[in-house]
């Protein structure tokens, strides 16, 4: 029997942002806008979207006068994103 | 990219690897921009310095020119800024905070450090007899290049480069007794036959904590620097 891919990230964007958060401490919006080749405002529906599940939290702040949005992975969300690894390997069948 | 809800295991797998692997890249080429500035700003300045050393030296001043070192940190601010814009956006992965700490410990030691030989000169030079003062006289250069090698072995463990390490424990320590004991001053002695150094022997000698600085500079900071900008 197969377990379940976590929803929220079996998705091609936010999982590409997640996997991004993961090897970083933070990361800013242009930045994964740029990595991850989306748009702005797709990109930002999508990061709501893990921010409301409590996956990444985003500060809004300023660098100089300009608006700045930095993204962080929480603990909640690499614990999903390392269960959804391990949900992965079953059907990769890499796993135990 | 786009939101795409039936997506294969392999797929996923496929994103994860490629996100990782890009932004691990595009960490390495700004940490590695860093070094690259900060190297070559040390190498010109262990230059100029030596310059400076060498015509003060003719007036009789010694060494005056070291106190140049405390505009480096600056200067590389300046030139990371001008140079480095990429940085702006880039996040911070462990291995490039752990390098940038590392680098960042070595320049607040060596500011501190520098600063209270100047001051315990300053002070000793007006309490003490001279014979006094040139025994108690805090030598900068080996405690610096010591410094140094462990900064570049602590970089060489974080980027996984076994040749840094080899080179940072083996320069740091051979560089330390080198300046420690003045074994340049001893060598350009013994060469010249003299009992004491001429002018233009002991304008080498000063120069000789540059030449050291440089060569640190050189594959410490810019090597691995070109290195990880280089890293595919």
């Amino acid at each position: 029997m197969f377990p379940t891919l976590d929803p929220l990230l079996h998705s091609e964007l936010r999982l590409a942002v997640m996997s991004l958060l993961v090897s970083t401490e933070e990361a800013e919006f242009p930045y994964i806008k740029e990595q991850t080749e989306a748009t702005a405002g797709n990109l930002s529906v999508q990061i709501d979207k893990l921010s409301a599940a409590g996956y990444i939290e985003v500060e809004k702040t300023f660098k100089g006068k300009k608006p700045c949005t930095i993204c962080r992975i929480t603990p909640t969300g690499l614990k999903a994103f390392e269960d959804y690894i391990q949900a992965l390997k079953t059907y990769l069948n890499i796993g135990k | 990219m786009e939101e795409t809800k039936n997506m294969t295991a392999e797929r996923s797998l496929e994103i994860i690897t490629q996100q990782i692997a890009q932004s691990r890249h595009a960490v390495s080429k700004v940490t590695g921009q860093s070094l690259f500035i900060s190297g070559i700003c040390t190498m010109c300045m262990a230059v100029v310095i030596a310059i400076i050393n060498f015509i003060l030296i003719n007036h009789a001043i010694v060494g005056l020119g070291h106190l140049l070192w405390l505009v480096l940190p600056i200067v590389i601010w300046l030139f990371s800024r001008k140079y480095n814009k990429e940085r702006a956006h880039a996040p911070v992965d462990i291995v490039g905070s752990l390098v940038a700490k590392t680098w960042s410990t070595f320049a607040w030691f060596v500011i501190g450090f520098f600063v209270i030989a100047l001051i315990w000169g300053f002070v000793a030079a007006r309490v003490l007899p001279i014979e006094s003062w040139a025994a108690t006289q805090i030598k900068v250069t080996p405690v610096i290049v010591l410094l140094m090698g462990m900064a570049i072995t602590i970089t060489g463990h974080i980027l996984k480069q076994r040749w840094l390490v080899i080179f940072g424990t083996a320069a740091g320590l051979i560089c330390f007794i080198w300046e420690h004991f003045g074994m340049g001053q001893t060598i350009v002695l013994m060469l010249s036959g003299e009992p004491h150094l001429s002018l233009s022997a002991h304008a080498a000698t000063t120069m000789l904590p540059c030449l050291t600085i440089f060569v640190f500079a050189l594959v410490g900071l810019m090597l691995p620097g070109l290195m990880l900008k280089r890293q595919k």
